[in-house]
C-alpha cells in the first residue's frame, strides 16, 4: 500500500509546473531527435547528461524518461512517409508503413503508428510500477557470487546479442571494461593504469565517454556526408500530413485486436528487461510473432496495419521493461538506461535492490513521466505537431551540427571546470568514430564501462568471501542460476541457428 | 597461389591499433604484481584477465578481416577500387571532413580556457558552419547570425540558465 501512495505521488509531482516543463520539454526535444534521421534519442539525452549537474535529480529523471519515450514514437513519421526511419527501432514501420503510403493508405499507418505507440508504452509503463517492486524483492536474495553471474549473464548477453558480429562485440565491450579499470582500484587503495598522470588517479568519468562516443563520434560520421540538409527537401515534397491521418479507423483497430496489441506490449516489456536488446530488437521480435500469430501472415511486408501495431507497441512498451534491471540490479541493459545510471550516480545515487523502497519519491515522479508520456503526450504532440514533422525534419545541417558541438563539448566541461574533460571526449569520440566506421557496437562500449567495475568488484569480493574458491559460483544457488541461464542464452542465440529472419524472406 | 599483397583496410587496422594499445595496458597490468596473492586475487588479476581475452578477440577480428579479404579479392581478382574519389578525400581511414571537424574540435579546446567562451565558440560555430555546410561561401550573412545565435543560446543556456561558469577573456 506505502508503494501505491509512493507511485501516485510521482504522478501528484508532475503536478509542479517546473517538473512539468521539463517533462514536455523533454519530450519534444526527444520528438525531434527521434524523427530527425541521424539523429538518436540517446543523443538527446547524453547531451541533457551535463545539465544535470545543475538540475535537481527528480527533473533530470523525469526529462530523461520523457525523451525516451517521444524517441521511440516519433520515427515512425518519417519511417511511413519517406521510408526513413528517423530511429533504427522504426525499421518494422518502414516495412509495412511505407507500402500504405505509396498505395495512399499513409494517413492509416501513422495512425496505427500513433495508437500503437501510446497503448505500448502506457501498458509498459504500468508494467513497470506494478512489477519493479516484485523484482526489487527478488533481487534482495541475490548475494555477491550470484551478482558476478548476473552481471557476467548480462555483459555475455550483450555481446551474443550483436547481430553479424559477436567478435567485435566482445572487443567493444572489453574495451569498456578496460577503459573502467583506470584510477583507484575497486577493492583496495591503488592507483591502476595512470601513467603517471594525476588528473587519472580518480579514474574516467562516465560523462565524457557518452559525450564522446554518442555526440562527437556523430560529428565525425555527419562530418562525411556533403549533403546540406538532414532529408533532401524534394522526398518530403510529395508527402503530406494531416491532424486526423493520426487517428486510425476503428474497424482496423477491432481486426488488429485487443489481445495482439497487449501481447506485444508485453512482449517489448520482456525484451526490455534483456540487456543489449534496445527498441529495434523488441520491434523486431514482437513482429515476427505478430506475423506468426496472423491469419493473413502473406499480407505482412505489403503494408499491413497489424505489423505497424505490433512493432510499434512493442518498442514503446520496451521503455518501460529497460528500467527494471537497471533500478533493481543497478545494470542498465541499454544506452538510455546506462546514461539515466549516470544521472543518478552523478547526484549521488546508487540503485540496486532497496534503492525502490528508499528512494521511491525520486523515482516515481519518473514512471509517472514514462505513462504519461506515452498516455497523453504521444498522441498529442502527433496529433498537434504531426503535420509539420517533416517540415522539422529537415533542418539545415550546418546549423545542427554546429549547435550539437557547443552543447556537448561545454557540457563537458561543466562536470570539472576543466578542459581535460572536453579533451577526454574528444578523444573517446575519435575512438568510436573508428569503431562505428569498421561497425563496433559502441553501445557495448559503454555497458562493458559501466558494468566492468561492478563485475570484478563482486568477483575479488566473492572469492575472498570463500578463501580464493572458485567454487563458490557453483554452490550459491543464485550464482548457479545465472550460470545456467547464460548457457541457455548462448545455446539460443549462438549454437543453435536462429530462426531465419522473416526480413530476408520476404526481401528474397 | 597469388603473390599480390592484400589490401587490408580499417577492419584490419583498426583492432591492430586496439592490439598494440592492448599490450601496453598488458605490461602495465603486470607492473601492478603477481595476479594471486595468498589465494585471493589482486588488483592485476582482473586487467590481466581481460587483456588477455581483449587480445584474443582481436586477433580472432584480424584474422575474419584477412579471411573476408582474401575470399573477396579471390571473387574479384582485377577489381579496381570503384570509389576512387572517396579514397581520395581519406587518409588513415579517417576522411578530411572528420579531420578537419577533429582539428578544428582540438582548437578549440585549446583556446576555450584561453581566450574565453564567447570568442572561441564564436569562431568554433563559425568554421564549424562551413565545414558541414559543404565548405560552401553562399550563405555567410546567415551563417554569420546564426553563429551569433548559437553561441548566445549557449551562453544563456549554461551561464544564465544552468549558473555555469564559463571562462572569459579576461578572468
Amino acid at each position: 500500500m506505502e508503494s501505491l501512495y509512493g507511485l501516485l505521488g510521482g504522478f501528484a509531482a508532475l503536478a509542479n509546473p517546473e517538473t512539468l516543463l521539463y517533462m514536455v520539454g523533454g519530450f519534444l526535444i526527444g520528438t525531434l531527435f527521434g524523427a530527425v534521421p541521424g539523429l538518436t534519442s540517446v543523443l538527446a539525452i547524453a547531451l541533457l547528461l551535463p545539465l544535470t549537474y545543475s538540475l535537481d535529480v527528480t527533473t533530470a529523471l523525469v526529462a530523461c524518461a520523457s525523451i525516451f519515450m517521444a524517441g521511440m514514437c516519433s520515427g515512425s513519421i518519417t519511417a511511413t512517409t519517406i521510408n526513413i526511419p528517423g530511429a533504427p527501432a522504426s525499421m518494422m514501420t518502414a516495412l509495412e508503413g511505407y507500402p500504405m503510403q505509396q498505395r495512399g493508405e499513409g494517413a492509416k499507418a501513422l495512425g496505427h503508428a500513433a495508437l500503437g505507440s501510446m497503448i505500448g508504452g502506457s501498458v509498459g509503463a504500468l508494467l513497470l510500477m506494478v512489477l519493479s517492486p516484485l523484482a526489487a524483492d527478488v533481487a534482495l536474495l541475490i548475494r555477491t557470487p550470484g551478482k558476478f553471474s548476473l552481471i557476467a549473464f548480462a555483459l555475455i548477453v550483450i555481446i551474443i546479442s550483436q547481430r553479424g558480429s559477436v567478435t567485435k562485440g566482445m572487443v567493444a565491450t572489453l574495451l569498456g571494461v578496460m577503459v573502467a579499470t583506470v584510477g583507484i582500484d575497486v577493492v583496495q587503495p591503488l592507483a591502476r593504469f595512470t601513467f603517471g598522470s594525476s588528473v587519472l588517479v580518480q579514474g574516467i568519468d562516465m560523462m565524457p565517454l557518452i559525450i564522446g562516443t554518442f555526440a562527437i563520434s556523430e560529428l565525425l560520421i555527419q562530418a562525411d556526408s556533403r549533403s546540406a540538409r538532414t532529408v533532401d527537401p524534394s522526398k518530403l515534397q510529395a508527402a503530406k500530413v494531416k491532424r486526423r491521418d493520426f487517428i486510425p479507423p476503428l474497424s482496423e483497430v477491432r481486426e488488429i485486436g485487443f489481445l495482439r496489441y497487449l501481447k506485444s506490449a508485453v512482449i517489448g516489456y520482456a525484451v526490455g528487461i534483456l540487456p543489449g536488446a534496445g527498441g529495434s530488437m523488441a520491434a523486431f521480435v514482437s513482429y515476427a510473432e505478430s506475423m506468426r500469430s496472423s491469419k493473413h501472415p502473406e499480407r505482412y511486408g505489403k503494408g499491413n496495419p497489424e505489423g505497424i501495431a505490433s512493432a510499434e507497441c512493442a518498442n514503446n512498451s520496451m521503455c518501460g521493461g529497460a528500467f527494471v534491471p537497471m533500478l533493481t540490479f543497478g545494470i542498465p541493459g541499454d544506452p538510455t538506461t546506462a546514461i539515466v545510471l549516470g544521472v543518478l550516480v552523478i547526484n549521488g545515487l546508487q540503485p540496486g535492490p532497496q534503492f525502490m523502497t528508499q528512494q521511491l519519491d525520486l523515482i516515481a515522479p519518473m514512471f509517472a513521466s514514462l505513462f504519461v508520456s506515452a498516455l497523453i503526450l504521444v498522441p498529442l504532440t502527433l496529433y498537434l505537431l504531426g503535420p509539420y514533422f517533416l517540415k522539422i525534419v529537415s533542418i539545415r545541417r550546418d546549423v545542427l551540427y554546429s549547435s550539437i558541438a557547443v552543447v556537448a563539448l561545454v557540457g563537458s566541461y561543466v562536470a570539472t571546470y576543466s578542459t581535460f574533460q572536453m579533451a577526454l571526449a574528444l578523444v573517446f569520440g575519435v575512438l568510436a568514430y573508428f569503431l562505428r566506421k569498421q561497425k563496433y557496437p559502441t553501445v557495448c562500449l559503454l555497458l562493458g564501462f559501466v558494468l566492468g567495475p561492478s563485475l570484478e568488484e563482486y568477483c575479488r569480493r566473492a572469492l575472498s568471501i570463500n578463501d580464493g574458491s572458485p567454487t563458490v559460483f557453483l554452490t550459491s544457488p543464485d550464482s548457479l542460476f545465472f550460470i545456467a541461464l547464460t548457457a541457455v542464452f548462448f545455446y539460443f542465440m549462438v549454437i543453435r541457428k536462429p530462426r531465419e529472419n522473416p526480413l530476408k524472406a520476404m526481401s528474397d | 597461389m597469388s603473390s599480390k599483397r592484400l589490401s587490408l583496410g580499417g577492419g584490419f587496422y583498426v583492432p591492430a591499433v586496439l592490439a598494440v594499445i592492448t599490450v601496453i595496458y598488458l605490461i602495465s597490468a603486470l607492473q601492478l604484481g603477481p595476479p594471486m596473492k595468498e589465494g585471493n586475487m589482486t588488483a592485476s588479476f582482473f586487467p590481466i584477465l581481460t587483456a588477455v581475452l581483449m587480445l584474443v578477440a582481436l586477433v580472432s577480428a584480424m584474422a575474419q578481416d584477412v579471411h573476408r579479404t582474401r575470399s573477396e579479392e579471390k571473387k574479384v581478382p582485377d577489381a579496381e577500387p570503384d570509389d576512387d574519389a572517396e579514397l581520395s578525400k581519406t587518409y588513415g581511414g579517417i576522411s578530411v571532413g572528420a579531420i578537419s571537424v577533429v582539428l578544428l574540435t582540438a582548437g578549440y579546446l585549446l583556446a576555450f580556457d584561453l581566450i574565453g567562451y564567447f570568442v572561441s565558440t564564436f569562431f568554433y560555430v563559425l568554421l564549424l558552419m562551413f565545414q558541414f555546410g559543404s565548405g560552401s561561401a553562399k550563405n555567410w550573412l546567415m551563417r554569420l547570425v546564426a553563429t551569433c545565435a548559437i553561441t548566445g543560446a549557449g551562453y544563456l543556456l549554461f551561464e544564465v540558465f544552468f549558473q555555469v561558469r564559463l571562462p572569459t577573456l579576461w578572468s
